[in-house]
């Protein structure tokens, strides 16, 4: 990840483009370097910039939008949604499975418990209690 | 004219255009090395300065062999070929150079995956649409001007009008009366309006290439020499748009017997565009060089990305072929300005629409002189 703001593509990566594009932002957001209502590059600029197919990062954005990162306006183009205010349970349940499965799978590659809580703890304060 | 004015402007035009092409070498951005990215440390390798330095010598003594061409062409012959000859050398010595040193580039280039790609992940404000859009506004207004005073002029005219002036503003030439032959040139000024009004439109909008982990240096360039070149564009247009309308309305008028000549304020409008053109472009690449190359510099330090370090998609290193890339313009990896994504079918599409009329309107004008 670059240390000033920007977005980098690795052409060698398996990562498809559109989802390293779509990583990185909802890191940065994630950890607070993009507040709720910055506007993101417009796609064409962004496209034209990385050199990449329009829909390349359409599809980023609208993937960022599904998992309520951003919110993708007509006119005012994207930005950075706020964050929800109360947790919405139909929501979480698919993102809890997908967390059980990370960690047994950490586990199962031999990282020990004290490892994983220890990462865990870490990613939760960076991001901030409740807001990213 | 004189043998001694024909020297004069021989050795003025060849002095300028060498120049400009001696200055290429030395504004291109860090890591770019005639058309072909070999990365940041190949660009200050002994191999890059021994190639730029033969280079170097091949052009100067390619300017001093037209300088003396063009010489003996105006001062023991007298002949107009002095003003074409010695520039046309120039032209192909630079054409032939480029394509040999390119070839020896191609072999310094760094072996591995391709570069990174780079972009801002905040929106950056766009360069202000204001003023290229009141240039290409006003430049269409005087096209259509010309245009209209043609047309509403052409019943009055005689049944022969001039066709071509001297360097005194004196008709010298003169054709049966026309459509063709009298709506030519207005005609020529609107193509023209749009299409350098539209360049600088679109420059405003082109393609940007950073530098990987320069804290924004590079972006900050790059916005600084786009403002620049549009505002640069912006004149250009502006100038040779009026100086062509001015032109169309005179030639008019002095094939409606009001005026024995062009006047006064066409020679003067001509030279103030090309002071401007020629200044302005030497200003740019010597302050800003290519792509704002000479202001970042001093952090150059850092791999260029995106489309411009990227060697897949350069064919000979001046044309840009990119299927995905949505950009109509890039910069220019040898140069000074920028040059069509010839990957993108709109920027072809444009391309070609303006060149084929501007090629149609010149075959016009040889038919009908």
């Amino acid at each position: 990840m670059e240390s000033d703001a920007t977005l980098t593509v690795d052409w060698a990566a398996a990562e498809p483009v559109y989802e390293q594009v779509a990583r990185q932002i909802r890191v940065r957001i994630a950890a607070g370097e993009l507040a709720a209502g910055a506007a993101l590059p417009a796609v064409r600029t962004l496209a034209s910039d990385l050199g990449v197919n329009l829909n390349t990062v359409a599809r980023a954005y609208r993937l960022l939008e599904g998992q309520g990162f951003v919110a993708i306006r007509e006119r005012a183009g994207t930005v950075v949604a706020a964050p929800a205010q109360a947790p919405d349970p139909t929501s979480l349940a698919p993102l809890w499975q997908e967390l059980r499965e990370v960690l047994l799978r950490l586990r199962q590659a031999g990282v020990a418990r004290e490892e994983i809580s220890t990462m865990v703890e870490s990613v939760v304060a960076h991001a901030g209690d409740g807001k990213r | 004219m004189s043998a001694t004015l024909l020297f004069v402007f021989m050795l003025s035009e060849n002095v300028l255009i060498g120049g400009v092409y001696l200055l290429y070498p030395w504004i291109v951005r860090k890591g770019l090395l005639f058309g072909v990215y070999v990365g940041e440390e190949g660009f200050d390798a002994p191999a890059a300065h021994a190639l730029t330095r033969r280079w170097y010598r091949a052009m100067v003594v390619t300017i001093v062999v037209g300088i003396a061409l063009g010489s003996v062409l105006a001062l023991f012959f007298a002949s107009p070929l002095a003003m074409v000859v010695p520039v046309l050398l120039q032209v192909i010595a630079f054409t032939g150079l480029y394509l040999w040193a390119h070839a020896q580039a191609c072999a310094l280039a760094p072996v591995g995956p391709p570069p990174a790609a780079v972009a801002p992940l905040f929106a950056t404000p766009p360069l202000s649409p204001l003023l290229p859009a009141l240039t290409i506004a006003a430049c269409v207004a005087c096209g259509l001007f010309a245009v209209a005073h043609a047309w509403t002029s052409y019943g009055a005219l005689p049944p022969r009008v001039p066709t071509h002036f001297g360097i005194s503003g004196t008709p010298d030439a003169w054709r049966p009366k026309s459509i063709a032959t009298v709506m030519l040139l207005p005609v020529m000024v609107l193509v023209l309006a749009v299409g350098l009004g539209g360049t600088a439109w679109l420059t405003a909008n082109a393609k940007r290439a950073l530098r990987r982990s320069d804290q924004g240096a590079s972006l900050a360039a790059q916005l600084r020499f786009r403002r620049a070149m549009t505002r640069f564009l912006c004149g250009v247009a502006l100038f040779t748009t009026l100086m062509l309308t001015v032109l169309s309305v005179s030639a008019i008028e002095v094939g409606l017997g009001h005026a024995a000549t062009l006047g006064r304020w066409q020679m003067v409008l001509t030279a103030v565009m090309m002071a401007y053109a020629i200044g302005g472009t030497v200003y740019l690449a010597i302050r800003y060089g290519q792509g704002g190359s000479r202001l970042e510099r001093a952090g150059a330090a850092t791999p260029l990305t995106n489309g411009l370090a990227d060697n897949r998609y350069w064919v000979l290193g001046m044309f840009y072929v990119n299927r995905d890339d949505p950009s109509l313009l890039v910069e220019r990896r040898f140069g000074l300005g920028y040059t069509i994504n010839f990957g993108n079918p709109r920027a072809v599409l444009l391309a070609v629409a303006f060149l084929g009329a501007v090629l149609a309107l010149v075959l016009l004008a040889a038919a009908t002189h």
